[in-house]
């Protein structure tokens, strides 16, 4: 009986929480509370709101009992809302509080409270055979580290371990960015070297990143179909060509059965390439002719002047656009998970964040990926800390 | 005499050096039209997939018009999929999820760009570092809370799900561009005697239309294009995004191949068309938030 009665309450806060911040932007914009028709309004549209959410949640099986305790905590929301603007609100700091109060509220729910939830899940037992006692109670059993030790001991999936995943995510990083630089860097300066046609190439070639990222990993997927795809079939199609190739060993790949991490990082390649390529092209056209110019008539060779120019001038655009490929290759789930991620798939692919998603959702291991989320949490913290103070340190170098 | 022959050879070395450079720009669009073509070849091929007639669906045809090209892929995606309730399904949650997180950053923008209070620079940051947080982190907490609320398989579940995922980057933006909007405006609107919030909301905000736009098309494409969350959170077939339904459609047969290639087109023209026609802006937005401290 305790479980329904909490989780009423917090559907009622929710809802208060939500109230109350439209008052405060109705009493800020328009001074409402000092109207007279205020009361009968707020009446009104206190009414509007419970049959409009009565009818939202309809269709999900809500009781009675929850429609009544919302119109309770709206209620009870409303006359708070206006005793507080009316009476405290008067602070030097009010407004900008008042500004970011539906936005911290939002982060708050959805952020900070998941974030205490994930502590809390990660030191009791929370798993298939708990879940149903645990929505019926809302009681767990106190683990402990139980979890936390076995984050290091077992696998998050049925084979590959910890510290596996960890290399692997690290050269999986490493390997991207690298290549996501390198051909960004390429594409840039051979669309900055021509005149003609630079906006038809330059369209054609963000197509991967315009394409909704589902569709283009789905249909590069198919593509490296042992039997269908384009690359086999070119692959056969040039040992057939070139027979001493086939000695060599060109023919048809498995791709996925057996090198789906190579799958994954030639797919991811090609998806992260367009994002550098125009983030680049942007630095490259922002750096004065005269410099080169300069630099030629003192007799730099080429690749003196894109190391000693073009190479310090564009950093500014290329550290964050770096650091944000990086953090977006890390928690990269999606290529791996599209491309591997069918039941019985391979864990050959697998990163710590695909990992943790396949071990909550396909393995329902709860408390167990909290701990393991926990802990990847951490190694993150630490080493982008790591890494602001080195730049930080490098940047003053440079300054 | 001598003159001449002078002129001569320069002459010659002239031609010589344009040939030379003839031939590197040759050689600059060569590579550009190969890597433009490995660009959009996946898209093309999905086009002469979608046109297969259904005898032909699975083959090692790479012709881009195949053989009988029909429509007939197009018709099926309509009559014998969910196709269209996915896509009103998308189409709700993200337009509901877009408008939320541009109202909210709206205002929380304005604070960090107009006011000093403590606690800003923190603020700032912390909503910097909740992109450093591991993906899929907080999605088991806000699943099993969604659960417990019972909102599994409802727009609400999901609009509460992304409702914040854009917002860090949205006020990062819209901050951006507040910041470069001239202070001396809101002083003489507040002299002639509108509240702060009058002078925002009829000042500020209306100024802002093109990075309001930008944060609103950011949070769209966002949400469009999501798939894990959803895949967590919906399990019915008639409230699943266009993202779930077409991953069902590739991952069990490859009968159906022909209508994965036929509904991605239809997803993917509209999509592309927005995001090449927006990407200028989008990319500056981006930029300009990221740069400015």
């Amino acid at each position: 009986m305790l479980a329904p009665v909490a989780q009423v309450l917090q559907f009622a806060l929710l809802i208060g929480a939500f109230v109350a911040v439209l008052e405060g932007w109705l009493h800020y914009h328009f001074k409402y509370h000092e109207r007279n028709w205020f009361i009968p309004a707020a009446v009104l549209g206190t009414a509007a709101l419970v049959v409009f959410a009565a009818l939202w949640t309809a269709g999900g099986g809500v009781e009675a009992g929850r429609v009544v305790s919302l119109a309770v905590g709206t209620a009870l929301a409303e006359c708070l809302a206006a005793l507080f603007f009316k009476h405290v609100v008067k602070g030097r700091h009010s407004l900008p509080f008042m500004l970011l109060a539906p936005a911290m509220l939002g982060l708050a729910a959805l952020i900070a409270y998941p974030m205490v939830f994930e502590v809390y899940l990660a030191f009791h037992d929370l798993k298939l055979t708990t879940i149903m006692a645990w929505s019926r109670t809302g009681d767990l059993p106190f683990v402990g580290l139980k979890h936390f030790r076995k984050v290091f001991t077992s696998s998050p999936l049925s084979e590959v371990g910890f510290w596996e995943l960890s290399l692997r995510t690290v050269w999986w990083t490493f390997i991207n960015v690298f290549f996501h630089v390198a051909g960004g860097f390429v594409m840039a300066l051979l669309l900055n070297s021509v005149t003609r046609f630079k906006g038809v190439y330059r369209m054609l070639l963000i197509v991967p990143w315009a394409m909704p990222q589902v569709v283009a990993v789905l249909a590069m997927r198919g593509e490296f179909h042992s039997q269908y795809g384009f690359v086999n079939i070119m692959l056969s199609k040039t040992a057939a060509w070139l027979p001493f190739l086939k000695d060599v060993g060109v023919g048809p790949v498995q791709w996925l059965g057996q090198h789906p991490f190579l799958t994954c990082t030639i797919i991811n390649v090609w998806l992260g390439i367009p994002f550098m390529t125009v983030v680049i092209l942007g630095g490259l056209q922002s750096i004065s002719r005269h410099y080169y110019d300069a630099a030629s008539i003192d007799g730099a060779s080429a690749f003196q002047q894109f190391r000693m120019i073009t190479l310090p001038l564009i950093r500014p655009v290329l550290a964050p656009a770096v650091t944000l490929g990086t953090v977006w290759t890390f928690n990269n789930i999606n290529v791996i998970y599209l491309v591997t991620g069918q039941a019985g798939g391979t864990e050959d692919a697998d990163i710590l964040v695909s990992a943790l998603y396949k071990a909550a959702f396909a393995f329902y291991r709860y408390s167990y990926s909290a701990a393991f989320a926990l802990v990847v949490f951490l190694m993150l913290f630490v080493s982008s800390m790591v890494w602001l103070k080195w730049s930080k340190g490098s940047e003053s170098l440079y300054d | 005499m001598t003159e001449s022959g002078a002129s001569l050879e320069s002459l010659r070395a002239l031609r010589l050096h344009r040939r030379r450079e003839a031939l590197k720009t040759a050689l600059i669009h060569g590579a550009l039209i190969l890597a433009c073509a490995a660009c959009v070849y996946p898209l093309l091929r999905i086009l002469a997939v979608s046109l297969r007639p259904g005898d032909r669906i699975i083959s090692t045809d790479l012709a881009l018009i195949p053989q009988g090209a029909t429509w007939a892929s197009y018709v099926k995606v309509f009559t014998e999929t969910n196709f269209l309730f996915w896509l009103w399904n998308s189409l709700v949650i993200t337009v509901a999820t877009s408008v939320a997180g541009v109202a909210l950053a709206s205002t929380a923008a304005y604070a960090f760009s107009r006011f000093k209070f403590p606690g800003a620079k923190l603020g700032l940051s912390l909503l910097l570092g909740t992109q450093m947080l591991p993906a899929g982190m907080l999605l088991l907490p806000l699943f099993l809370m969604i659960m417990r609320l019972r909102l599994m398989n409802t727009y609400l579940g999901m609009v509460i799900a992304y409702s914040v995922s854009s917002l860090p980057f949205s006020i990062w933006i819209l901050k951006g561009y507040y910041d470069t909007i001239p202070r001396s405006l809101e002083e003489a609107a507040l002299v002639d005697g509108t509240s702060v919030f009058g002078a925002f909301y009829r000042i500020v905000l209306p100024l802002s239309t093109p990075a309001l736009a930008i944060a609103f098309l950011f949070n769209f494409t966002q949400a469009w294009n999501e798939y894990l969350v959803a895949r967590v959170i919906l399990t019915d077939s008639f409230k699943y995004t266009w993202t779930l339904g077409l991953f069902d459609l590739q991952g069990q047969y490859l009968t159906q191949w022909g209508m994965f290639a036929a509904a991605s087109l239809l997803v993917t023209i509209p999509v592309m068309g927005v995001f090449l026609y927006s990407s200028k802006w989008l990319l500056t937005g981006m930029t300009l938030g990221g740069v400015k401290g």
